[in-house]
Protein backbone atom coordinates (compact mmCIF):
# COMPACT_ATOMS: atom_id res chain seq x y z
CA UNK A 1 0.00 0.00 0.00
CA UNK A 2 2.80 2.10 1.17
CA UNK A 3 4.33 1.48 -2.61
CA UNK A 4 1.40 2.24 -4.18
CA UNK A 5 0.69 5.00 -2.49
CA UNK A 6 4.73 6.07 -3.44
CA UNK A 7 3.75 5.24 -7.23
CA UNK A 8 0.96 7.58 -6.75
CA UNK A 9 2.64 10.73 -5.80
CA UNK A 10 5.50 10.12 -8.10
CA UNK A 11 2.72 10.28 -10.94
CA UNK A 12 1.18 13.38 -9.05
CA UNK A 13 4.29 15.21 -9.98
CA UNK A 14 5.18 14.48 -13.34
CA UNK A 15 2.10 15.69 -14.21
CA UNK A 16 2.23 18.68 -11.96
CA UNK A 17 5.95 18.82 -13.84
CA UNK A 18 4.73 18.36 -17.33
CA UNK A 19 2.55 21.12 -17.13
CA UNK A 20 3.62 24.77 -16.76
CA UNK A 21 3.02 27.90 -17.95
CA UNK A 22 5.04 27.31 -21.21
CA UNK A 23 2.32 24.28 -22.27
CA UNK A 24 -0.50 26.41 -20.70
CA UNK A 25 0.39 29.37 -23.05
CA UNK A 26 1.39 27.32 -26.14
CA UNK A 27 -1.44 25.19 -26.51
CA UNK A 28 -3.84 27.66 -26.11
CA UNK A 29 -1.82 29.94 -28.68
CA UNK A 30 -1.85 26.65 -30.82
CA UNK A 31 -5.72 25.69 -30.24
CA UNK A 32 -6.86 29.11 -30.64
CA UNK A 33 -4.77 29.23 -33.96
CA UNK A 34 -4.06 25.69 -35.60
CA UNK A 35 -7.62 23.57 -33.31
CA UNK A 36 -5.75 20.53 -32.88
CA UNK A 37 -3.65 20.41 -36.45
CA UNK A 38 -0.48 20.54 -33.98
CA UNK A 39 -1.58 17.36 -31.39
CA UNK A 40 0.73 15.42 -33.10
CA UNK A 41 3.74 17.47 -32.16
CA UNK A 42 2.62 16.92 -28.56
CA UNK A 43 2.66 13.24 -28.69
CA UNK A 44 6.21 13.19 -30.14
CA UNK A 45 7.02 15.81 -27.24
CA UNK A 46 6.00 13.07 -24.78
CA UNK A 47 7.64 10.07 -26.22
CA UNK A 48 10.48 12.31 -26.55
CA UNK A 49 10.51 13.35 -22.40
CA UNK A 50 9.53 10.11 -22.11
CA UNK A 51 12.99 8.86 -23.28
CA UNK A 52 15.05 11.82 -22.10
CA UNK A 53 13.58 11.58 -18.56
CA UNK A 54 13.93 7.67 -18.11
CA UNK A 55 17.84 7.47 -19.37
CA UNK A 56 18.74 10.58 -16.74
CA UNK A 57 16.85 9.02 -14.37
CA UNK A 58 18.48 5.84 -14.96
CA UNK A 59 22.03 7.33 -15.38
CA UNK A 60 21.12 9.56 -11.67
CA UNK A 61 19.81 6.06 -10.00
CA UNK A 62 22.35 3.68 -11.23
CA UNK A 63 25.77 5.95 -11.27
CA UNK A 64 24.22 8.65 -8.81
CA UNK A 65 25.99 11.09 -10.95
CA UNK A 66 23.34 13.97 -11.84
CA UNK A 67 23.39 15.40 -15.39
CA UNK A 68 25.69 18.52 -15.38
CA UNK A 69 28.22 16.39 -13.39
CA UNK A 70 28.46 13.71 -16.37
CA UNK A 71 28.49 16.99 -19.02
CA UNK A 72 31.71 18.66 -17.73
CA UNK A 73 33.23 15.05 -17.45
CA UNK A 74 32.22 14.58 -20.78
CA UNK A 75 32.89 17.71 -22.80
CA UNK A 76 35.47 18.86 -20.76
CA UNK A 77 35.47 22.18 -19.51
CA UNK A 78 35.39 24.16 -22.44
CA UNK A 79 32.58 22.83 -23.92
CA UNK A 80 30.89 22.33 -20.58
CA UNK A 81 31.11 25.82 -19.89
CA UNK A 82 29.52 27.01 -23.20
CA UNK A 83 26.94 24.18 -22.49
CA UNK A 84 26.57 25.53 -19.28
CA UNK A 85 26.22 28.88 -20.15
CA UNK A 86 22.94 28.16 -22.66
CA UNK A 87 21.12 25.87 -20.52
CA UNK A 88 21.83 28.54 -17.45
CA UNK A 89 20.46 31.34 -19.49
CA UNK A 90 17.78 29.46 -20.76
CA UNK A 91 16.75 28.26 -17.70
CA UNK A 92 16.72 31.58 -15.79
CA UNK A 93 14.44 32.77 -19.04
CA UNK A 94 12.13 29.97 -17.79
CA UNK A 95 12.34 31.29 -14.08
CA UNK A 96 11.15 34.60 -14.90
CA UNK A 97 8.28 33.15 -16.57
CA UNK A 98 7.11 30.42 -13.96
CA UNK A 99 7.21 33.72 -11.51
CA UNK A 100 5.79 35.97 -13.73
CA UNK A 101 3.09 33.56 -14.27
CA UNK A 102 2.39 33.01 -10.60
CA UNK A 103 1.95 36.57 -10.73
CA UNK A 104 -0.65 36.23 -13.26
CA UNK A 105 -2.47 33.47 -11.77
CA UNK A 106 -2.49 34.99 -8.66
CA UNK A 107 -3.85 38.56 -10.23
CA UNK A 108 -6.56 36.31 -12.17
CA UNK A 109 -7.33 35.14 -8.30
CA UNK A 110 -7.82 38.81 -6.88
CA UNK A 111 -7.40 41.02 -10.18
CA UNK A 112 -4.68 42.34 -8.10
CA UNK A 113 -1.95 43.90 -10.33
CA UNK A 114 0.64 41.02 -11.02
CA UNK A 115 3.35 43.91 -10.45
CA UNK A 116 2.12 43.85 -7.02
CA UNK A 117 2.33 39.68 -6.93
CA UNK A 118 5.63 39.66 -8.45
CA UNK A 119 7.70 40.09 -5.05
CA UNK A 120 5.05 37.97 -3.40
CA UNK A 121 5.84 35.01 -5.96
CA UNK A 122 9.81 34.79 -5.82
CA UNK A 123 9.30 35.37 -1.86
CA UNK A 124 7.27 32.47 -1.66
CA UNK A 125 9.02 30.28 -4.53
CA UNK A 126 12.34 31.07 -2.14
CA UNK A 127 11.22 30.25 1.22
CA UNK A 128 9.80 26.74 0.15
CA UNK A 129 13.13 26.17 -1.46
CA UNK A 130 14.85 27.48 1.90
CA UNK A 131 12.70 25.74 4.41
CA UNK A 132 10.28 22.91 2.79
CA UNK A 133 11.91 19.03 2.73
CA UNK A 134 11.72 18.60 -1.12
CA UNK A 135 9.10 15.61 -0.83
CA UNK A 136 6.91 17.86 0.59
CA UNK A 137 7.24 20.40 -2.27
CA UNK A 138 6.98 17.86 -4.95
CA UNK A 139 3.60 16.36 -3.40
CA UNK A 140 1.69 19.20 -2.46
CA UNK A 141 2.63 21.43 -6.02
CA UNK A 142 1.69 17.90 -7.99
CA UNK A 143 -1.19 17.25 -5.66
CA UNK A 144 -2.88 20.89 -6.21
CA UNK A 145 -1.78 20.67 -10.09
CA UNK A 146 -4.40 17.88 -10.55
CA UNK A 147 -6.93 20.51 -10.76
CA UNK A 148 -5.97 21.39 -14.48
CA UNK A 149 -7.68 17.95 -14.96
CA UNK A 150 -10.51 20.85 -15.11
CA UNK A 151 -9.44 21.46 -18.72
CA UNK A 152 -10.26 18.13 -20.04
CA UNK A 153 -13.50 18.06 -18.01
CA UNK A 154 -14.61 21.63 -19.28
CA UNK A 155 -13.80 20.11 -23.34
CA UNK A 156 -16.57 17.55 -22.63
CA UNK A 157 -18.77 20.34 -20.96
CA UNK A 158 -18.31 22.24 -23.70
CA UNK A 159 -20.03 18.88 -26.07
CA UNK A 160 -18.02 19.93 -28.98
CA UNK A 161 -18.07 18.64 -32.43
CA UNK A 162 -15.88 15.80 -32.10
CA UNK A 163 -15.50 14.58 -35.67
CA UNK A 164 -14.17 18.08 -36.88
CA UNK A 165 -11.59 18.09 -33.37
CA UNK A 166 -10.45 14.11 -34.66
CA UNK A 167 -10.35 15.63 -37.99
CA UNK A 168 -7.92 18.72 -37.42
CA UNK A 169 -5.99 15.93 -35.21
CA UNK A 170 -5.51 13.32 -37.88
CA UNK A 171 -5.08 15.42 -40.45
CA UNK A 172 -2.17 17.52 -39.90
CA UNK A 173 -0.32 20.45 -42.36
CA UNK A 174 -0.48 23.91 -42.46
CA UNK A 175 -4.53 25.58 -42.72
CA UNK A 176 -5.06 27.31 -45.57
CA UNK A 177 -4.95 30.62 -44.14
CA UNK A 178 -1.71 30.42 -42.32
CA UNK A 179 1.78 30.39 -43.89
CA UNK A 180 3.71 27.25 -43.72
CA UNK A 181 6.73 28.55 -41.78
CA UNK A 182 4.14 30.11 -39.01
CA UNK A 183 2.85 26.38 -38.53
CA UNK A 184 6.04 24.86 -38.39
CA UNK A 185 7.04 27.75 -35.89
CA UNK A 186 4.63 26.57 -33.39
CA UNK A 187 5.32 23.10 -34.02
CA UNK A 188 9.40 23.48 -33.04
CA UNK A 189 7.47 25.94 -29.98
CA UNK A 190 5.29 23.00 -28.79
CA UNK A 191 7.78 20.31 -28.70
CA UNK A 192 10.27 22.84 -26.61
CA UNK A 193 7.48 23.70 -23.98
CA UNK A 194 6.93 19.50 -24.04
CA UNK A 195 10.45 18.65 -23.81
CA UNK A 196 11.89 21.64 -21.32
CA UNK A 197 15.85 20.60 -20.41
CA UNK A 198 14.82 21.73 -16.39
CA UNK A 199 12.34 18.70 -16.33
CA UNK A 200 15.35 16.52 -17.02
CA UNK A 201 17.65 18.47 -14.59
CA UNK A 202 15.46 18.43 -12.25
CA UNK A 203 14.93 14.50 -13.17
CA UNK A 204 18.10 13.34 -12.23
CA UNK A 205 19.09 15.15 -9.68
CA UNK A 206 15.59 14.92 -8.06
CA UNK A 207 16.71 11.17 -8.24
CA UNK A 208 19.67 11.28 -6.43
CA UNK A 209 17.51 14.26 -3.52
CA UNK A 210 15.84 11.09 -2.91
CA UNK A 211 18.39 8.68 -3.33
CA UNK A 212 17.14 6.67 -5.86
CA UNK A 213 19.29 3.08 -6.10
CA UNK A 214 19.16 0.36 -9.33
CA UNK A 215 16.01 -0.78 -6.84
CA UNK A 216 13.64 2.05 -7.92
CA UNK A 217 14.32 1.75 -11.83
CA UNK A 218 11.01 0.34 -11.94
CA UNK A 219 9.25 3.13 -9.97
CA UNK A 220 11.03 5.58 -12.05
CA UNK A 221 9.84 3.88 -15.33
CA UNK A 222 6.09 4.16 -14.14
CA UNK A 223 6.27 7.65 -13.21
CA UNK A 224 7.63 8.43 -16.35
CA UNK A 225 5.50 6.31 -18.50
CA UNK A 226 2.36 7.40 -16.67
CA UNK A 227 3.03 10.89 -15.18
CA UNK A 228 4.06 12.25 -18.36
CA UNK A 229 1.81 11.20 -20.83
CA UNK A 230 -0.94 12.25 -18.74
CA UNK A 231 0.49 15.77 -18.67
CA UNK A 232 0.39 15.38 -22.69
CA UNK A 233 -3.55 14.45 -22.47
CA UNK A 234 -4.21 17.68 -20.28
CA UNK A 235 -1.70 19.62 -22.82
CA UNK A 236 -4.22 18.60 -25.89
CA UNK A 237 -7.15 19.34 -23.45
CA UNK A 238 -6.06 22.80 -23.05
CA UNK A 239 -5.55 23.33 -26.86
CA UNK A 240 -8.51 21.22 -27.38
CA UNK A 241 -10.19 24.09 -25.16
CA UNK A 242 -8.78 27.17 -26.94
CA UNK A 243 -10.11 25.10 -30.73
CA UNK A 244 -13.96 24.68 -29.36
CA UNK A 245 -14.19 28.15 -27.77
CA UNK A 246 -10.92 30.66 -29.36
CA UNK A 247 -10.62 29.53 -32.69
CA UNK A 248 -14.60 29.96 -34.21
CA UNK A 249 -14.20 33.61 -33.19
CA UNK A 250 -10.89 34.15 -33.94
CA UNK A 251 -10.00 35.18 -30.58
CA UNK A 252 -5.80 35.44 -30.52
CA UNK A 253 -3.98 34.12 -27.04
CA UNK A 254 -2.17 37.24 -25.55
CA UNK A 255 -2.95 36.59 -21.76
CA UNK A 256 -3.97 33.72 -19.06
CA UNK A 257 -7.76 35.07 -19.03
CA UNK A 258 -7.86 33.76 -22.41
CA UNK A 259 -6.18 30.58 -21.22
CA UNK A 260 -9.01 30.03 -19.00
CA UNK A 261 -11.79 31.38 -20.90
CA UNK A 262 -12.91 27.90 -22.42
CA UNK A 263 -13.30 26.60 -18.63
CA UNK A 264 -14.98 29.27 -17.71
CA UNK A 265 -17.89 29.34 -20.23
CA UNK A 266 -17.93 25.16 -19.66
CA UNK A 267 -18.33 25.36 -16.02
CA UNK A 268 -18.73 28.90 -14.57
CA UNK A 269 -17.30 30.05 -11.54
CA UNK A 270 -16.69 26.51 -9.74
CA UNK A 271 -14.14 25.45 -12.89
CA UNK A 272 -12.83 28.41 -12.71
CA UNK A 273 -11.73 28.41 -9.03
CA UNK A 274 -9.97 24.65 -9.73
CA UNK A 275 -8.31 26.25 -13.17
CA UNK A 276 -6.86 29.27 -10.88
CA UNK A 277 -5.68 26.59 -8.26
CA UNK A 278 -4.38 24.40 -10.89
CA UNK A 279 -2.62 27.23 -12.83
CA UNK A 280 -1.29 28.47 -9.43
CA UNK A 281 0.17 25.10 -7.98
CA UNK A 282 1.34 23.95 -11.82
CA UNK A 283 3.47 27.63 -11.99
CA UNK A 284 4.05 27.61 -8.46
CA UNK A 285 5.94 24.01 -8.84
CA UNK A 286 7.60 24.51 -12.23
CA UNK A 287 9.06 28.10 -10.31
CA UNK A 288 10.50 25.61 -7.48
CA UNK A 289 11.92 23.45 -10.27
CA UNK A 290 13.27 25.70 -12.80
CA UNK A 291 15.10 27.77 -9.59
CA UNK A 292 16.48 24.44 -7.81
CA UNK A 293 17.65 23.38 -12.15
CA UNK A 294 19.56 26.58 -11.60
CA UNK A 295 20.82 25.92 -8.72
CA UNK A 296 21.93 22.48 -9.82
CA UNK A 297 23.73 22.95 -12.92
CA UNK A 298 25.94 25.31 -11.68
CA UNK A 299 26.77 23.43 -8.89
CA UNK A 300 27.35 20.27 -10.69
CA UNK A 301 29.61 21.90 -13.16
CA UNK A 302 31.98 23.11 -10.71
CA UNK A 303 31.47 20.95 -7.79
CA UNK A 304 29.74 22.27 -5.09
CA UNK A 305 28.07 20.82 -2.46
CA UNK A 306 24.45 20.91 -3.26
CA UNK A 307 20.93 19.67 -2.28
CA UNK A 308 17.80 20.13 -0.67
CA UNK A 309 18.73 17.26 1.79
CA UNK A 310 21.23 19.39 3.20
CA UNK A 311 20.94 22.38 5.47
CA UNK A 312 21.70 24.93 3.25
CA UNK A 313 24.81 26.01 5.29
CA UNK A 314 26.36 22.85 4.23
CA UNK A 315 25.18 24.18 0.08
CA UNK A 316 25.62 27.52 0.67
CA UNK A 317 27.18 28.43 -2.82
CA UNK A 318 23.87 26.63 -4.47
CA UNK A 319 21.60 28.39 -2.60
CA UNK A 320 23.61 31.83 -2.76
CA UNK A 321 22.92 31.04 -6.67
CA UNK A 322 19.23 30.48 -6.41
CA UNK A 323 18.81 33.80 -4.62
CA UNK A 324 21.29 35.51 -7.01
CA UNK A 325 18.91 34.06 -9.88
CA UNK A 326 15.66 34.72 -8.15
CA UNK A 327 16.92 37.94 -8.35
CA UNK A 328 17.62 38.51 -11.57
CA UNK A 329 14.08 37.25 -12.60
CA UNK A 330 12.27 39.70 -10.43
CA UNK A 331 14.57 42.25 -11.94
CA UNK A 332 13.90 41.01 -15.69
CA UNK A 333 10.22 41.09 -14.80
CA UNK A 334 10.43 44.61 -13.19
CA UNK A 335 11.06 45.61 -16.56
CA UNK A 336 7.10 45.55 -17.24
CA UNK A 337 8.04 42.52 -19.44
CA UNK A 338 4.88 40.43 -20.42
CA UNK A 339 5.52 37.51 -18.44
CA UNK A 340 3.65 35.81 -21.59
CA UNK A 341 6.06 37.56 -24.20
CA UNK A 342 9.04 35.76 -21.86
CA UNK A 343 6.96 32.52 -21.93
CA UNK A 344 6.87 32.32 -25.63
CA UNK A 345 10.77 32.96 -26.32
CA UNK A 346 11.71 30.56 -23.32
CA UNK A 347 9.84 27.53 -25.03
CA UNK A 348 11.59 28.18 -28.20
CA UNK A 349 15.00 28.84 -26.80
CA UNK A 350 14.14 26.09 -25.23
CA UNK A 351 13.89 23.93 -27.96
CA UNK A 352 17.49 25.20 -29.64
CA UNK A 353 19.33 23.90 -26.62
CA UNK A 354 18.20 20.37 -26.01
CA UNK A 355 20.87 18.74 -27.84
CA UNK A 356 23.29 20.43 -25.63
CA UNK A 357 21.94 18.07 -23.02
CA UNK A 358 20.46 15.02 -24.62
CA UNK A 359 23.56 13.23 -26.35
CA UNK A 360 26.03 13.53 -23.34
CA UNK A 361 23.04 11.76 -21.65
CA UNK A 362 22.57 9.12 -24.77
CA UNK A 363 26.45 8.69 -24.61
CA UNK A 364 26.46 7.65 -20.89
CA UNK A 365 23.55 5.86 -20.82
CA UNK A 366 25.59 3.68 -22.86
CA UNK A 367 28.41 3.80 -20.90
CA UNK A 368 29.54 0.69 -19.25
CA UNK A 369 31.58 2.29 -16.77
CA UNK A 370 28.80 3.95 -15.52
CA UNK A 371 26.11 2.02 -15.92
CA UNK A 372 26.93 -1.75 -15.55
CA UNK A 373 24.63 -3.92 -17.26
CA UNK A 374 21.97 -1.30 -17.06
CA UNK A 375 23.25 0.37 -20.06
CA UNK A 376 20.52 0.75 -22.89
CA UNK A 377 18.92 -1.72 -24.90
CA UNK A 378 18.87 -1.33 -28.52
CA UNK A 379 15.24 -0.57 -28.82
CA UNK A 380 16.05 2.51 -26.35
CA UNK A 381 18.92 3.28 -28.47
CA UNK A 382 17.07 3.29 -31.66
CA UNK A 383 14.32 5.28 -30.05
CA UNK A 384 17.12 7.69 -28.75
CA UNK A 385 18.62 8.21 -32.20
CA UNK A 386 15.84 8.66 -33.78
CA UNK A 387 15.35 11.23 -30.60
CA UNK A 388 18.14 13.15 -31.42
CA UNK A 389 17.65 13.80 -35.17
CA UNK A 390 14.27 14.89 -34.70
CA UNK A 391 15.56 17.42 -31.25
CA UNK A 392 18.12 18.86 -33.65
CA UNK A 393 16.39 19.46 -36.52
CA UNK A 394 14.18 21.11 -33.91
CA UNK A 395 17.15 22.88 -32.72
CA UNK A 396 18.33 24.18 -36.14
CA UNK A 397 15.24 25.37 -37.06
CA UNK A 398 13.68 27.35 -34.02
CA UNK A 399 16.10 30.64 -34.64
CA UNK A 400 15.60 30.83 -38.44
CA UNK A 401 12.14 30.21 -37.75
CA UNK A 402 11.52 32.32 -35.11
CA UNK A 403 12.98 35.23 -37.28
CA UNK A 404 11.07 34.25 -40.43
CA UNK A 405 7.44 33.94 -39.04
CA UNK A 406 8.66 37.27 -36.47
CA UNK A 407 7.49 35.42 -33.28
CA UNK A 408 4.53 33.66 -35.15
CA UNK A 409 2.88 36.85 -35.76
CA UNK B 1 47.49 4.34 -3.31
CA UNK B 2 47.95 0.56 -5.86
CA UNK B 3 46.64 2.30 -8.80
CA UNK B 4 49.67 3.42 -11.34
CA UNK B 5 48.34 6.24 -13.60
CA UNK B 6 49.00 5.97 -17.47
CA UNK B 7 49.54 9.72 -18.33
CA UNK B 8 49.41 10.85 -22.11
CA UNK B 9 53.18 10.56 -22.18
CA UNK B 10 53.47 7.19 -20.18
CA UNK B 11 55.72 4.78 -22.26
CA UNK B 12 53.06 2.14 -24.41
CA UNK B 13 55.42 -0.80 -23.60
CA UNK B 14 55.76 -0.36 -19.71
CA UNK B 15 52.99 -2.02 -18.31
CA UNK B 16 52.26 -1.49 -14.75
CA UNK B 17 50.87 -3.67 -12.00
CA UNK B 18 47.21 -2.55 -10.74
CA UNK B 19 44.10 -0.86 -12.22
CA UNK B 20 45.31 1.80 -15.30
CA UNK B 21 43.50 4.69 -15.17
CA UNK B 22 43.61 7.41 -17.90
CA UNK B 23 44.24 10.59 -16.12
CA UNK B 24 42.70 12.63 -19.11
CA UNK B 25 39.53 9.99 -19.36
CA UNK B 26 39.20 8.74 -16.10
CA UNK B 27 40.43 11.80 -13.48
CA UNK B 28 40.10 15.53 -15.14
CA UNK B 29 36.37 16.72 -14.74
CA UNK B 30 35.81 14.14 -12.16
CA UNK B 31 33.55 15.14 -9.19
CA UNK B 32 35.68 15.16 -5.91
CA UNK B 33 34.15 13.67 -2.93
CA UNK B 34 34.95 13.76 1.04
CA UNK B 35 34.96 11.41 3.85
CA UNK B 36 30.99 11.55 3.85
CA UNK B 37 30.32 11.97 0.55
CA UNK B 38 29.72 15.55 0.28
CA UNK B 39 30.86 17.53 -2.84
CA UNK B 40 34.34 19.61 -2.44
CA UNK B 41 35.07 20.36 -6.18
CA UNK B 42 35.60 18.81 -9.05
CA UNK B 43 39.17 17.74 -10.92
CA UNK B 44 40.11 21.06 -12.50
CA UNK B 45 44.09 20.10 -13.38
CA UNK B 46 46.55 17.80 -11.51
CA UNK B 47 49.97 18.79 -10.64
CA UNK B 48 52.73 16.27 -12.40
CA UNK B 49 56.16 15.78 -10.39
CA UNK B 50 58.78 14.62 -12.16
CA UNK B 51 58.60 16.44 -15.48
CA UNK B 52 59.36 19.30 -16.73
CA UNK B 53 57.01 21.54 -18.90
CA UNK B 54 58.55 21.78 -22.42
CA UNK B 55 61.29 19.71 -21.35
CA UNK B 56 62.83 16.55 -23.53
CA UNK B 57 61.52 13.18 -21.63
CA UNK B 58 65.44 10.75 -21.98
CA UNK B 59 64.26 7.66 -22.54
CA UNK B 60 64.55 5.35 -19.32
CA UNK B 61 63.80 8.12 -16.96
CA UNK B 62 61.62 7.31 -14.49
CA UNK B 63 57.41 7.80 -15.06
CA UNK B 64 56.27 10.98 -13.69
CA UNK B 65 54.00 11.02 -10.48
CA UNK B 66 50.48 12.83 -9.60
CA UNK B 67 51.25 14.94 -6.68
CA UNK B 68 48.22 16.87 -5.92
CA UNK B 69 44.75 17.12 -7.48
CA UNK B 70 44.34 21.39 -8.47
CA UNK B 71 41.31 23.40 -8.38
CA UNK B 72 40.30 26.99 -8.05
CA UNK B 73 42.52 29.13 -10.73
CA UNK B 74 43.36 26.23 -12.54
CA UNK B 75 39.99 25.62 -13.71
CA UNK B 76 40.67 29.19 -15.43
CA UNK B 77 43.75 28.52 -16.29
CA UNK B 78 42.37 25.66 -18.51
CA UNK B 79 39.33 27.43 -19.98
CA UNK B 80 41.75 30.61 -21.26
CA UNK B 81 44.99 29.29 -20.59
CA UNK B 82 48.02 30.80 -19.08
CA UNK B 83 49.95 30.23 -16.07
CA UNK B 84 48.90 30.83 -12.45
CA UNK B 85 51.35 31.52 -9.63
CA UNK B 86 52.23 28.72 -7.64
CA UNK B 87 51.38 30.97 -4.38
CA UNK B 88 47.87 31.13 -6.08
CA UNK B 89 47.18 27.48 -6.31
CA UNK B 90 44.80 25.20 -4.44
CA UNK B 91 46.15 21.60 -4.31
CA UNK B 92 44.45 18.51 -2.82
CA UNK B 93 47.62 16.44 -1.96
CA UNK B 94 47.56 13.44 -3.51
CA UNK B 95 48.02 11.32 -0.84
CA UNK B 96 44.57 12.23 0.61
CA UNK B 97 42.74 10.37 -2.23
CA UNK B 98 40.88 7.16 -1.19
CA UNK B 99 39.69 5.73 -4.22
CA UNK B 100 38.49 6.50 -7.71
CA UNK B 101 35.99 5.56 -10.09
CA UNK B 102 32.89 7.61 -11.38
CA UNK B 103 34.50 10.05 -8.62
CA UNK B 104 37.11 10.86 -6.71
CA UNK B 105 36.79 10.28 -3.07
CA UNK B 106 39.11 11.42 -0.59
CA UNK B 107 39.89 9.59 3.02
CA UNK B 108 39.28 13.33 4.97
CA UNK B 109 36.63 15.94 5.75
CA UNK B 110 36.37 18.39 3.25
CA UNK B 111 35.81 21.12 5.94
CA UNK B 112 39.49 21.29 6.63
CA UNK B 113 40.85 21.62 3.01
CA UNK B 114 41.70 24.98 1.50
CA UNK B 115 39.70 23.56 -1.33
CA UNK B 116 36.80 24.45 0.88
CA UNK B 117 37.60 27.96 1.64
CA UNK B 118 34.87 29.47 -0.82
CA UNK B 119 31.98 27.50 0.20
CA UNK B 120 33.26 28.19 4.03
CA UNK B 121 33.34 31.68 3.32
CA UNK B 122 29.71 32.02 1.56
CA UNK B 123 28.24 29.90 4.21
CA UNK B 124 29.55 31.61 7.46
CA UNK B 125 29.17 35.48 6.15
CA UNK B 126 26.21 35.21 3.53
CA UNK B 127 23.53 31.88 3.75
CA UNK B 128 24.69 31.69 7.75
CA UNK B 129 23.24 34.83 8.35
CA UNK B 130 19.88 34.35 6.66
CA UNK B 131 17.56 33.36 9.31
CA UNK B 132 16.93 29.25 8.85
CA UNK B 133 20.41 28.61 7.04
CA UNK B 134 21.48 26.45 9.69
CA UNK B 135 18.21 23.84 10.31
CA UNK B 136 17.49 21.18 8.16
CA UNK B 137 14.92 21.64 6.06
CA UNK B 138 11.28 20.77 7.05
Amino acid sequence: MKRLFAVALGVLTAIGGFVDIGDLVTNAVVGSRFGLGLAWVVLVGVVGICVYAQMAGRVAAVSGRATFEIIRERLGPRAGLANLAASFLINLLTVTAEIGGVALALQLATSVDPGWWIPVAAFGVWIVIWRAKFELLENVTGMLGLALIVFAVALFMLSPDWGQLAGQALQPGPPAEEPVATYWFYAVALFGAAMTPYEVFFFSSGAIEERWTVEDLAKSRLNVLVGFPLGGLLSIAIAGCAAVVLLPRAIDVTSLSQVVLPVAEAGGKVALAFVIVGILAATFGAALETTLSSGYTLAQYFGWSWGKFRRPARAARFHLAMIIGILIAVGILATGVDPILVTEYSVVFSAVALPLTYLPILIIANDREYMGDHVNGRAMNVVGQVYLVIILAAALTAIPLLIVTGAGA
Amino acid sequence: MTEAMNTNDADATRQPAGQVLDAHLHVLDRQVLDRDAVPVTTVDDLELDGIELGARIEPGSPPPTVSAILTGPQLAMRLFGGHAPAARRIAIPWRLVADIGTVVRLGVSGDDLDAGWVERWVSRHLIGRIPGGRHDPE
